[in-house]
């Protein structure tokens, strides 16, 4: 349940507070309350290897840049992959075109925002690939 | 009627159209780009799909992620609004292929209008009298003969054009040669089509339309007119009312028989407005709308008609629910813009953050707008931030009304031409009505920079 959570909900909320410029967040509703709260203004800016003070991940987090439907590369990648270079993940599927997306070079998956056949519109998180 | 409507554009136009919908039962898509994100119009619809950058290109433009979100979400119409794809017939085109209705005329209608010289063809065949001028113009030699023809001064215009880009006024036949370089290249520029062709200038006219409203069963009425007289340099509204005051009741009727006529030729369907020049008891068509125009609450306010709502209908394939008998206009009714920009500099569009926000209210009131305290205004879109609409039983009472409201409205974040509309309406010409488009340029803007 708590699993189910963090996967389905804090994650995207996680990674929209990760890609935007804000300080803090709070998000609520009838069952939780959370508050998310940045180290340092900015964690993007922090260069990868110059020792951000929280982590010294670095995340790239893949979005969408077409409005579609998205499907899995059979076989599908899942979270904990290693990728060895540049890979196709998944396709966007719009007017009947289907529209790669690529982990954009070598990584580890470090979290999968979507499911198989779900509507994304542009900028939606898909992938969060693990740099370091 | 539609199951759900996908509404291809942002802002106050956005909402608009949202709150139509709904009152006809149907769910609403909206889309947006990316710093739209928390605007008003995306709260107010069932769903919403982000469709690309700040960039009008990249996201109210970008046709393939419009149709794809419509066509996800299972949506069988599309509305425009006006700007972005409002006249753009290859996308009502595109809309039918993947069969979306398109809410506004057919693309063919869409096409012929939205070409200057082949509109001017149509209307003069169809006995609408244009202002005179050429076809289209092969070379500078025929621009010449055909200047010569018609007398100076003229009017150098590109066929393709909007927004007064391309068009050059040009005095005599010294100036032509660079008038004519210039303006083809700016046609090139803006359009992808530099075909010009000449009209003889009209001094001073006034500028009133004609809005008309078609069913795709042949019945087409017209709901009178409005006055757009009041327009900034850049020949942007900024004032309007309606019905127009000080017209002799033989020009008004001449006004709205040759906008159905010319409605009727082109076998319109949808709204759509008729504008004209009007100069003394002479009128001369200048171009037809095939949309929903900004100023449509003055014609809904007088008229008791739901504009957008009659759009809808008509698209979904209903006949129009009144014939011209039924109609008549009650009252007076103005509408002031309120833009994010800077009249005492040249109207120069701003952006910001809008700090505080307050609208006015009570009788024969109703604003149009999207913004609240705290909204963001992006760099990338028009600078419209609300519509004022004052209705009175007199024009007294209207222009009464609207400086009450107006007196009631607050925007504190960037400059506003709010004080420039309430320095129109407190003046004498505007009280006396009938003012022509060049009242604001000439007089007020210059009255002011005197002060």
């Amino acid at each position: 349940m708590f699993e189910e959570t963090v996967e389905h909900r804090l994650r995207p909320i996680a990674a929209a507070f990760a890609e935007s410029d804000l300080v803090r967040i709070r998000v609520a509703d009838d069952a939780a309350e959370i508050e998310l709260r940045r180290a340092v203004p900015n964690a993007r800016a922090v260069a990868p290897g110059s020792g951000g003070e929280q982590t010294n991940r670095t995340y790239d987090v893949i979005t969408a840049e077409v409005v579609g439907v998205l499907h899995f590369q059979r076989p599908p990648v899942e979270e904990g992959y290693s990728l060895d270079g540049d890979r196709e993940l998944a396709q966007i599927e719009a007017l009947g075109i289907r529209n790669p997306v690529r982990s954009r070079g070598a990584g580890r998956v470090a979290c999968i925002y979507v499911a198989e056949g779900q509507p994304v519109d542009y900028g939606q998180p898909l992938f969060a690939i693990d740099r370091s | 009627m539609f199951r759900k409507i996908l509404i291809a554009n942002r802002g106050e136009i956005a909402l608009r159209i949202n709150r139509a919908a709904h009152e006809l039962g149907v769910p609403t898509v909206a889309i947006f780009s990316e710093p739209d994100r928390t605007s008003l119009h995306v709260r107010h619809a069932d769903e919403a799909f982000c469709v690309g950058p700040g960039p009008a290109a990249r996201s109210y433009l970008n046709v393939a992620n419009i149709i794809s979100a419509a066509l996800i979400c299972g949506a069988d119409a599309i509305h425009p609004g006006y700007g972005f794809l409002a006249e753009n017939a290859r996308f009502a085109q595109i809309c039918i292929d993947h069969d979306l209705a398109f809410i506004g005329p057919p693309p063919a209608t869409i096409a012929s209008m939205g070409d200057k010289a082949e509109a001017r063809r149509k209307m003069a065949e169809a006995g609408v009298p244009t202002t005179p001028g050429s076809e289209i113009l092969r070379s500078l030699d025929d621009a010449r003969a055909a200047a010569r023809q018609i007398g100076y001064p003229v009017l150098l215009k590109a066929t393709a054009g909007g927004g007064g880009k391309g068009m050059r006024v040009v005095d005599g036949e010294d100036d032509l040669p660079s008038a004519f370089a210039t303006a083809q290249a700016e046609a090139e520029a803006n359009f992808r089509d530099g075909r010009l062709y000449l009209e003889r200038l009209v001094r001073k006219p006034r500028h009133i339309e004609v809005q008309v409203l078609g069913d795709r069963f042949g019945t087409i009425v017209h709901l009178g007119e409005r006055d757009c007289s009041i327009q900034k340099p850049s020949h942007q509204k900024l004032i309007e009312e309606a019905p127009a005051p000080a017209l002799s009741e033989p020009i008004r009727e001449k006004l709205h028989a040759t906008a159905l006529a010319a409605a009727r030729a082109v076998g319109y369907s949808n709204a759509g407005t008729l504008e004209f020049l009007v100069d003394g008891s002479e009128i001369y068509f200048m171009e037809m709308n095939t949309r929903i125009q900004v100023e449509h609450p003055i014609t809904e306010l007088i008229y008791g008609v739901d504009l957008v709502k009659e759009q809808i209908r008509i698209a979904a394939g209903e006949h129009l629910g009144f014939a011209q008998d039924d109609m008549s206009p009650h009252g007076y009714a103005i509408e002031c813009r309120i833009n994010a920009e800077d009249p005492a500099n040249g109207f120069a569009p701003s952006a910001g953050t809008l700090v505080d926000v307050e609208f006015p209210g009570g009788p024969g009131v109703r604003v149009d707008t999207h913004i609240v305290a705290g909204s963001q205004i992006p760099p990338y879109y028009d600078s419209l931030l609300a519509k004022v609409v004052a209705v009175g039983r007199t024009r007294a009472n209207a222009i009464a009304r609207m400086e009450r409201a107006l007196s009631e409205t607050r925007i504190e974040g960037v400059p506003t031409t709010i004080e420039i509309c309430r320095d129109v309406l407190r003046s004498e010409a505007f009280r006396a009505g009938g003012v022509d488009v060049e009242f604001l340029p000439s007089r007020f803007i210059a009255d002011r920079a005197v002060v």
